[in-house]
């Protein structure tokens, strides 16, 4: 890797935490906690008070000890922040995250005090990440400096998936949900880069496009550092593995006054979306779009082609999921006919087999069941939308769901699922979720996660590229 | 290819922030984007000759520091068909506009019926230089389907571009016409996004609205260039 400035962060085997605190509702104790409990490397606690926290000292300086340090956390308040650096300088730190707040997002006098600590930065080599953030997560090596507590914000665990976030806010909620969903098993690299005083969205999507750990990049934007320099890393990364990316903040104007048609037409949001497309990023629009995508992209696997079917229960929910695979622009498929035949011929004669396969209210755990058997091998499928609702009095959903547990191993088709009611529902989302499988509240997103996916493997194989393997098989 | 950009001295001399449109087809012959073939003439005898070389139809616009949207004056004539017609059109282009201090008139050969289409380009606040191709016209700001990319752009990303704008049956032979030649399109896209950098310092704006492609080509019909303040 081309000496990326992330890379020390996430590799530091010592980190000294500014602000440790032995107060438990506070910040400064719940980073020391994590590190404490999770760090696979040194942590030393600094804070002018000393005292213990977790049976550790608390060092009274930074100088009190001998040992190197390779990493700072620093959560003091902002107006120490700067005297800190200092010190970080003198003990040869050359990797810091700012946490604390109260810089430029505040005005006059945060702006001179953020232009203090990158006077400080630059003269002493010092990489920064932050201020105003809630800094790094790397649940492989328990860097962990989230300083919501973990009773109230479950982490992920070790996975695939990069997030980089200008907001600490967005950031935090979207890794309580990693951390609650299916096994938990998500995340690799988290940054929140806040002020973005020095490393900012380019550097870490540069970084996330080397990392051989990171397969899905997700990214909160709201605004641009260097916004070309992303693109054009973006260009290079989506190549590779999908970045999917939310700009918000989308009504912020070009407000200039302009002359030309041209200049018109290119009120930002229009010109970002067409960057992002040509750059090859998944722009996404929602929280829900984001939600759907993610699932998507961690569970399943990438199309062949546009081709879906849907195999479900109900008539409405087959025509409704129809429905968008028309509008998405994707295709109905159409069953291979030997597979067609013997299909009709097993099943009872009401079943409807086209597309969607209707197994009507009469339907059994074990119908369902033969007809993914049936179809998963087909050629003329490239994707399949399983809409199960299990309110028909034959389907026994426990069976269902035994009966589905192999096929999260071996799988080889692009599949998302959706259940449609009350409490079953719930269980059977549950149950595939800890297959790993994408679920979704409704047959239009279980299409929409096909239609993004079948958009992306369109992209690569447009640009010359092999479509990469993401879904881990669950053990 | 040499830029002929001596047009930008003249107009930030004469204090302007604009071309006029026969100073910014220098610019664009220069590095070869394709125009129908035209001439800025003082008189009829001049314009007679110009049609007489080039034939009917031919389209008459005035050229006037003082006229930067040329269709709020009625200072573009068309559908100009034979010597007495633009005799007339003419004499009356130069009585009408008198007092806007003409620089002269630009004549060109009219071309045929086709699709109508937009190049540009755009200083973005967040992504820079960027080129925009769409649908264009009269209707392209109601309409609104143009994309863009970096400057400069290549021509693998430029033929993207316009398979990626919405309203495509408007370009694979729309009513009778015939399709688009895309690739001419799409080097013309690169050719505007390498303007925009080797001229970063001078241009804010481009607009080349309309381009017409028809049968013959694709062709640069009006066009304008917006100059940063100096």
């Amino acid at each position: 890797m081309v000496n990326n400035p992330l890379q020390s962060f996430f590799e530091a085997k010592s980190i000294a935490i500014f602000g440790a605190s032995s107060e438990i509702e506070k910040p400064g104790y719940v980073i020391a906690e994590n590190f404490l409990k999770n760090f696979v490397g040194k942590t030393y606690l600094i804070n002018p008070k000393g005292g213990e926290i977790l049976g550790q000292p608390v060092y009274k300086s930074i100088f009190d000890f001998d040992d190197p340090v390779e990493e700072a956390v620093i959560i003091v308040p902002a107006k120490y922040v700067p005297s800190t650096m200092e010190d970080c300088a003198k003990k040869g730190i050359k990797s810091v995250v700012i946490i604390t707040g109260g810089f430029k997002e505040i005005g006059e006098e945060g702006k001179t005090l953020q232009k203090r600590i990158d006077e400080i930065a630059k003269e002493n080599n010092i990489r920064v990440v932050g201020p105003n953030c809630i800094g790094l997560f790397y649940p492989k090596r328990g860097i962990d400096m989230v300083f919501l507590p973990d009773s109230k914000l479950t982490r992920p665990k070790k996975g695939g998936i990069s997030i980089l976030t200008q907001s600490g806010a967005f950031g935090s909620a979207f890794l309580d949900i990693m951390g609650t969903l299916g096994n938990g098993n998500y995340l690799s690299k988290f940054v929140s880069y806040g002020n973005a005083s020095d490393i900012n969205e380019a550097d870490i999507l540069e970084y996330f496009g080397e990392d051989p750990e990171t397969k899905i990049i997700l990214a909160y934007l709201e605004g641009f550092n260097e916004g070309k320099r992303f693109i054009e890393a973006a260009r290079k990364v989506s190549l590779k593995k999908p970045i999917i990316a939310i700009k918000a903040n989308r009504n912020e104007a070009g407000a200039h006054a302009v002359a030309s048609h041209t200049a018109s037409l290119a009120a930002n949001d229009a010109v970002t979306d067409a960057l992002f497309r040509e750059a090859g990023i998944i722009r996404v629009y929602t929280w829900d779009e984001l939600f759907d995508c993610m699932v998507a992209f961690n569970s399943s696997l990438l199309p062949e082609g546009n081709r879906v079917l849907i195999i479900t229960d109900g008539g409405g929910a087959g025509v409704m999921a129809s429905d968008s695979v028309g509008e998405l622009g994707l295709e109905l498929a159409q069953l291979s006919p030997a597979i067609h035949d013997k299909m009709k011929e097993d099943l009872p004669a009401f079943f409807s087999v086209e597309n969607p396969i209707d197994l009507t209210g009469s339907a059994t755990a074990k119908e369902y069941i033969y007809s993914l058997e049936q179809t998963k091998d087909d050629p003329n499928i490239d994707s399949i939308t399983y809409i199960i609702i299990p309110t028909p009095p034959a389907i026994n959903v426990k069976d269902l769901m035994e009966g589905l547990k192999p096929y999260a191993k071996t799988m080889n088709k692009t599949i998302t699922f959706c259940a449609l009611g009350g409490a079953e529902a719930v269980y059977i989302r549950e149950e595939l979720e800890q297959m790993n499988f994408p679920f979704y509240p409704t047959p239009a997103r279980a299409i929409y996660g096909i239609d993004k996916l079948t958009e992306y493997a369109d992209f690569l194989r447009d640009h010359g590229q092999k479509l990469p393997i993401i879904r881990e098989i669950p053990k | 290819m040499k830029i002929d950009s001596k047009s930008i001295d003249v107009a930030y001399k004469e204090g302007r922030d604009f071309l006029l449109e026969h100073e910014a087809l220098k610019i664009f012959e220069s590095v070869g984007i394709t125009f129908p073939p035209n001439a800025l003439v003082n008189d009829t005898k001049e314009a007679l000759a110009f049609a007489k070389k080039v034939g009917y139809p031919v389209v008459i616009k005035a050229m006037s520091p003082e006229i930067l949207h040329k269709s709020d004056y009625k200072a573009v004539v068309i559908g100009i068909n034979d010597d007495d017609d633009l005799k007339a059109k003419f004499d009356d282009m130069k009585k009408r506009l008198a007092k806007y201090n003409l620089e002269g008139i630009l004549i060109e050969k009219q071309v045929k019926k086709g699709i109508e289409l937009i190049i540009g380009m755009n200083i973005d606040p967040t992504f820079g230089p960027v080129v925009a191709f769409g649908i264009g016209g009269i209707l392209v700001e109601a309409i609104s389907d143009v994309t863009f990319r970096l400057c400069p752009t290549t021509k693998e990303r430029a033929l993207r571009m316009i398979n990626e704008i919405k309203t495509q049956k408007m370009l694979n032979g729309f009513r009778g016409l015939p399709p688009v030649d895309r690739d001419a399109l799409a080097e013309m896209i690169v050719k505007v996004s390498k303007l925009a950098i080797d001229l970063e310092d001078y241009i804010k704006e481009i607009d080349l609205n309309p381009i017409i492609a028809n049968e013959d080509g694709v062709y640069g019909v009006d066009a304008r260039i917006i100059l940063k303040k100096k």
